[in-house]
């Protein structure tokens, strides 16, 4: 299974080869850079020429990288500074999720002018917003190319900072207070990361993926140090019972934000965990069952928490906590499981974050323009709503339907890969996980439905939302709307030379 | 892939209506009825090039793969094109009802936007080529008619959805279940293959009834059998032509049509009659129909009568099908076509009932047939139709039923259809005195609760006629029984596809 | 390097580090925090470790220490008369069996790594040996404290102790990658320490002015 992951390819510590690679790390960073220099809102036709011609120059390099990866299977360097060296690599895997991060982020970001202008006003550190999704992308993107354990250090903790710094941009006391406890949390988790990774270091003296695969042995060491990076990893990915900071962190935060945190952010760790385990305790079924019951924990939690919420953020909060029991459930069916059930599993645990991705950040910005455009932040208060019919109620819809695991959702064909997975890996348990999970999930997101159907409510001042808002909530859930008929192509990037199940 | 076209063009003649309908402005009245009418007219057009091409022996198929091993599949065979022309044709009968009933009413906008959709859905379901497909498109009809049933928007409407949403929500995730289960087992299953569950020998027959059990029971919901029919009667709160559309084509229909493809094209009748399952469907359906016509006969108000009416009506369907041999086929699924046609009539004439002189209940319906004859000639004709006496429709259905009952040795059935005959007369008939015979408000005897005078004719012409219409063609359904592509013709047509290996 | 000085530098920094943690004048915390920064900057020296040793003094004590200093509004402090002292004070006293339902995670966590040292060969010396210290003493007050300010010391206790203990299973070889993630872990450390010093300042100042309001609004409606 480890060949999937696509760590066993030659290392080319040619500094040439590795520009594409470096091009698609440091364009997001410049980008945020001139957003914050010439910011959107006031001089927008410079920092909209130069923003186009540094993205242009971003998928340039990530369409060529694509080429050379789809062509020539895995490719891999060797970043050496001084003594120390680099691992990093991309395959089909790599390239799905450097897409993901690209498209999720562009799309908040892009939203963000719009939404600072009308609902933000002037309060804030508003400049800091581009910069820090500058730098968020560009961990995730290493997060996703890191091919050994320092690189993922890094990775996780530029991660970690970004995104705290991130929440507290708006500046007020709810915002602050739920940051800090958020940067605890998070500086814990990479302490707990960090002694893990400690320990791997001390047994094999060595910190590339790929050799450590090769040499870790089963005993104490390995299984201390595993059970370390996991707590950490979990802590950051917000996995049940670790979850309890996600929901006041998201309600403060900045609409454009909350998208960015839900939709990649807690994916980073996820993707760190299921790497580490695939390459360090393969065959630790028992661990996996653990985690997968966390997971199905997760869904049943966190739906019934999004069922409870009053407030609208929190519904999409919590609801977080619930999707990503599903992945631990995935998780669970990868390790220890025969290889037939392990590739329907892989498919459809990365479908399933790719899925969530949009479809959480499409729903977290439509609940920003409903928010926005009706004033109010209770779910009671959209009574009524659908009379207007906005189109942000619509964008909110489609969203969830991805959510719920409905067809023809990218959701529900991760669901669909899932219980294939399950029912043939035996997991009966983790079909009720499913079974209830859809159900909650159904129920939270039509008790919103409920309420924006009333029609004998008062009548709510809508405000204008501006179109650009309205536009990338609706791109983004009808992406995740589509991948559930499309899912064919990005499985086949996961199917690339060097990452074939 | 001969003529992939002329099936999407079908889907897509609704589907892409939605959008259109939901970006029109909602003053934009005669720009959407056109629109609506002129998609439901194609929509005929299309269907009707499909049964002549079927007749002329082409075969359309369109399909795409959504992951390995699950296919997208159009499918166009005898039974799903008289689905799909059962439904397109009385679409534009309701669209047209429809377009008179909703006028000056808020929200149109959203209701012909779902409404589109809906039909969209049907199209879909009748369409589908194997199980994945089907269920796509039956978990979009659910979605798409929630909005439907709620569209008043009070507390007893939104109730009414919930109670639907819970019902049928859950119904579709067994199915979902059992769909995915037989995946794991025999991979896709093409409508029509009947060999590859039939090849699997007697090992596998334990599970295979385990798996048509729960399948059954995921489109019993929608098919409303005894006991998963309480949503039914609840839903009656909904606007008149969206309870006919529910009742006639749509939701109910979609699980009974889903009963016919389980039993036909997917586990073969021969199969299904080998596990014994048959006689299990034909205790269901006794059951279903003689609960249906007594909790009918109880009702004090006329749409509920209707509603348990149909639950009971349904069941023929499925009654038809478990009597092995080719009668009960042709009996099952001619009636799928006829109780459609008379079950549609029947609702529009109570909603003109309700919309001209405020009747909901049935002792205010005296002498109405002086006030409304139209009305009331359409209304005689469906309930006689339902009564099963000539020429009409129903006593189709009934004759073949019971031939069906006779060559599968199962002389019972004739007794339930006799009784629930009875139990049908006992509940029309005093319907009908009431209308023709009773003294009412038009002879001069009280006041109707709340009369309005919609149109020149009885009433407004949007509703009059779609029920003539409708009423008709039950009539000819049944004396012209014998020309080429009358319903009996196709069920024969089908019948002899399945019949002969 | 005599076995005694060892010894002594790894007591030395438990004792430091101690003192930092359990200190509720919390200027005074701070001051034990410096003076530990600087004795850990003494332990990488003594090992050979120079870089580690001046970065340490950098990060760890300068820097970390000015940005606690800041958090703490120390200004303010020097001109504030003595009584009035409260606002650098934990409130929250501590009790005994609070302090030992909070010891049982940190134990858990402790006797989990020895078990996984001990199957790691290299006898134990001052590094491992006060690293283990730190991180069960950083662990247990973690849990312990509410304070903010408390809480970010634990943090950094914690961190360095793992640091020690990733240089003393390193030894020496793979130096680099050693040096690498202890330096990223340093860093990190530092920028969370500012962000959240930073933060506490922020929340204390908007926490005061809120309670100002709160007693003008009852003033005004008295």
């Amino acid at each position: 299974m480890i060949e999937w992951l696509g760590l066993h390819t030659a290392y080319s510590n040619q500094f040439s080869d590795s520009l594409l690679v470096l091009l698609v790390l440091m364009v997001p960073l410049l980008m945020g850079g001139v957003a914050a220099f010439w910011r959107p809102q006031r001089r927008w036709p410079v920092s909209f020429v130069i923003l186009m011609a540094l993205l242009t120059l971003g998928l340039l390099a990530l369409f060529l990288l694509a080429r050379q990866i789809l062509e020539h299977g895995s490719q891999a360097w060797l970043i050496e500074l001084g003594p120390l060296a680099l691992h990093w690599r991309a395959n089909g895997l790599t390239l799905l999720l450097l897409l993901l991060t690209q498209i999720v982020t562009l799309a908040s970001a892009a939203y963000a002018p719009a939404y600072l202008k009308s609902e933000v006003g002037r309060g804030g550190a508003q400049a800091w917003l581009w910069p820090l999704q500058g730098v968020l992308t560009t961990s995730l993107s290493l997060i996703w190319l890191a091919g050994d354990l320092l690189t993922l250090y890094i990775g996780l903790e530029l991660m970690g900072l970004a995104a705290v710094g991130l929440m507290l941009l708006p500046g007020r006391m709810e915002a602050l207070a739920a940051g800090m406890r958020y940067l605890l949390l998070a500086l814990v988790g990479s302490l707990a990361f960090l002694l893990g990774v400690a320990l791997l270091l001390g047994g094999w003296g060595r910190l590339d993926l790929a050799g450590l695969a090769m040499l870790a042995e089963p005993g104490p060491v390995l299984w201390v140090s595993v059970a370390l990076l996991s707590a950490g990893l979990l802590l950051k990915a917000a996995a049940f019972p670790l979850h309890a900071w996600l929901a006041p962190v998201h309600s403060s935060a900045w609409t454009p934000v909350s998208a960015l945190h839900a939709a990649l952010v807690v994916k980073g760790s996820f993707f760190i965990a299921v790497q580490l385990w695939v390459v360090l305790v393969p065959e630790a079924k028992a661990a996996a069952w653990l985690v997968g019951a966390m997971g199905g924990a997760a869904v049943l939690w966190g739906g019934v928490l999004a069922w409870r919420s009053v407030k609208l953020k929190d519904v999409v909060a919590w609801s977080t906590v619930s999707q990503l029991g599903y992945l631990l459930l995935g998780f669970s069916l990868l390790i220890g499981t025969g290889p037939t059930v392990a590739a329907v599993a892989w498919e459809g645990t990365w479908l399933q974050l790719a899925a969530h991705s949009l479809a959480k950040a499409g729903m977290f910005l439509a609940t920003g323009n409903l928010i926005f455009s009706t004033g109010e932040s209770h779910v009671k208060g959209l009574a009524g709503a659908s009379r207007r019919m906005p189109l942000s109620l619509l964008s909110f819809g489609i969203a969830s339907i991805s959510l719920i695991g409905l067809p023809p959702s990218g959701g529900f064909t991760a669901k669909w890969l899932l219980l294939h997975a399950a029912l043939e890996a035996g997991y009966l348990p983790w079909l009720a996980a499913l079974a209830l999970g859809t159900l909650l999930s159904a129920a939270y997101v039509f008790r919103v439905f409920r309420y924006s159907f009333v029609e004998d409510a008062e009548p709510l001042d809508y405000r204008r939302v501006p179109w650009s808002m309205e536009f990338f909530a609706m791109i983004l859930a009808l992406a995740s709307l589509l991948l559930g008929l499309v899912a064919e192509w990005p499985l086949l990037l996961l199917r690339a030379p060097g990452g074939e199940p | 892939m001969s003529q992939a076209w002329l099936p999407l063009a079908t889907l897509a003649t609704s589907l892409l209506v939605v959008p259109v309908i939901f970006s029109l402005p909602e003053g934009a009245w005669r720009v959407r009825t056109a629109l609506n009418l002129g998609a439901a007219l194609l929509k005929v057009l299309l269907v009707a090039m499909m049964v002549w091409g079927l007749y002329q022996g082409q075969s359309y198929q369109f399909s795409f793969t959504i992951v390995r091993g699950v296919n997208f599949l159009f499918q166009v065979d005898a039974l799903g094109l008289m689905f799909a022309g059962l439904s397109s044709l009385l679409w534009l009968a309701t669209t047209v009802y429809a377009i008179g009933y909703l006028e000056d009413s808020p929200n149109r906008k959203r209701f012909f936007g779902f409404f589109s959709l809906c039909v969209a859905s049907t199209v879909g379901i009748a369409l589908a080529g194997n199980l994945f497909t089907f269920l796509l498109f039956y978990e979009l009809l659910t979605l798409s008619t929630y909005p439907l049933v709620v569209h008043r928007g009070h507390a007893k409407a939104l109730d009414a959805g919930t109670t639907y949403l819970r019902y049928t929500l859950t119904g579709g995730l067994v199915l979902l279940f059992g769909v995915v289960a037989l995946h794991v087992m025999v991979g896709d299953v093409t409508f029509g293959e009947r060999e590859m569950l039939a090849d699997l020998g007697p090992d596998a027959h334990g599970l295979l009834t385990v798996l048509f059990l729960i399948m059954l029971l995921g489109l019993g919901v929608k098919a409303a059998l005894v006991p998963l029919h309480g949503w039914l009667p609840r839903a009656m709160v909904a606007p008149a032509p969206v309870s006919a559309l529910l009742h006639a084509v749509a939701v109910v229909k979609a699980g009974a049509f889903g009963i016919v493809r389980l039993v036909y094209d997917v586990y073969g009748i021969g199969l299904t009659y080998q596990l014994g399952l048959l006689t299990l469907l034909a205790v269901i359906a006794t059951v279903t129909i003689l609960y249906g016509s007594v909790r009918a006969l109880a009702q004090q108000e006329l749409k509920p009568r209707l509603a348990f009416s149909t639950i009971s009506q349904v069941s023929y369907i499925v009654l038809g099908i478990s009597l092995f041999g080719p009668f009960g086929t042709v009996a099952g699924l001619v009636h799928l076509m006829h109780q459609g046609l008379m079950k549609v009539t029947l609702f529009y004439c109570a909603g003109n009932y309700a919309e001209e002189l405020g009747i909901h209940r049935i002792d205010e319906l005296n002498g109405a047939g002086r006030r409304m004859p139209l009305t009331s000639i359409a209304f005689t004709v469906g309930a006689l139709g339902m009564i099963g006496l000539p020429p009409v429709a129903g006593f189709i259905s009934k004759w073949y039923l019971g031939m069906g009952a006779v060559q599968a040795n199962m002389q019972w059935a004739i007794v339930v259809l006799v009784a629930s005959s009875l139990l049908n007369a006992a509940y029309f008939l005093p319907v009908l005195y009431r209308l023709w015979f009773l003294r009412g408000p038009s002879h001069g005897v009280g006041e109707w609760p709340d009369e309005r005078h919609l149109g020149r004719l009885e009433t407004s012409g949007w509703l009059i006629w779609p029920a003539m219409a409708t009423a008709l063609f039950s009539l000819m359904a049944g004396l012209l029984a014998g020309v080429p592509f009358s319903p009996l013709d196709l069920a024969t047509f089908v019948t002899a596809e399945e019949y002969t290996p | 390097m005599p076995p005694f000085l060892d010894a002594l530098l790894a007591l030395a920094m438990v004792a430091l580090a101690t003192l930092a943690l359990l200190d509720r004048q919390l200027v005074r915390a701070c001051a034990w925090f410096v003076a530990f920064a600087v004795s850990v900057a003494l332990t990488w020296w003594s090992v050979g470790f120079i870089w580690l040793a001046l970065l340490e003094l950098l990060l760890g004590a300068l820097l970390t220490g000015a940005f606690l200093f800041h958090a703490l509004d120390i200004r303010q402090w020097a001109s504030a008369p003595r009584g009035r002292l409260a606002r650098w004070r934990d409130p929250v006293p501590l009790t005994w069996q609070r302090a030992l339902m909070r010891l049982l995670p940190a134990l858990a966590v402790l006797i989990m790594l020895a078990i996984a040292l001990d199957n790691l060969a290299g006898t134990p010396g001052p590094l491992l040996v006060g690293g283990m210290g730190l991180i069960g003493l950083g662990l247990w007050a973690f849990a312990l404290h509410r304070h903010l300010l408390r809480r970010l010391l634990a943090f950094n206790v914690i961190g360095t102790g793992i640091f020690l203990i990733l240089m003393a299973l390193v030894g020496d070889r793979n130096t680099a990658a050693g040096h690498g993630l202890v330096v990223t872990g340093l860093l990190v450390a530092l920028l969370g320490t500012a962000l959240g010093a930073l933060l506490i300042r922020r929340l204390n100042r908007l926490d005061g002015r809120r309670i100002l309001d709160v007693a003008e609004a009852g003033r005004s409606r008295a």
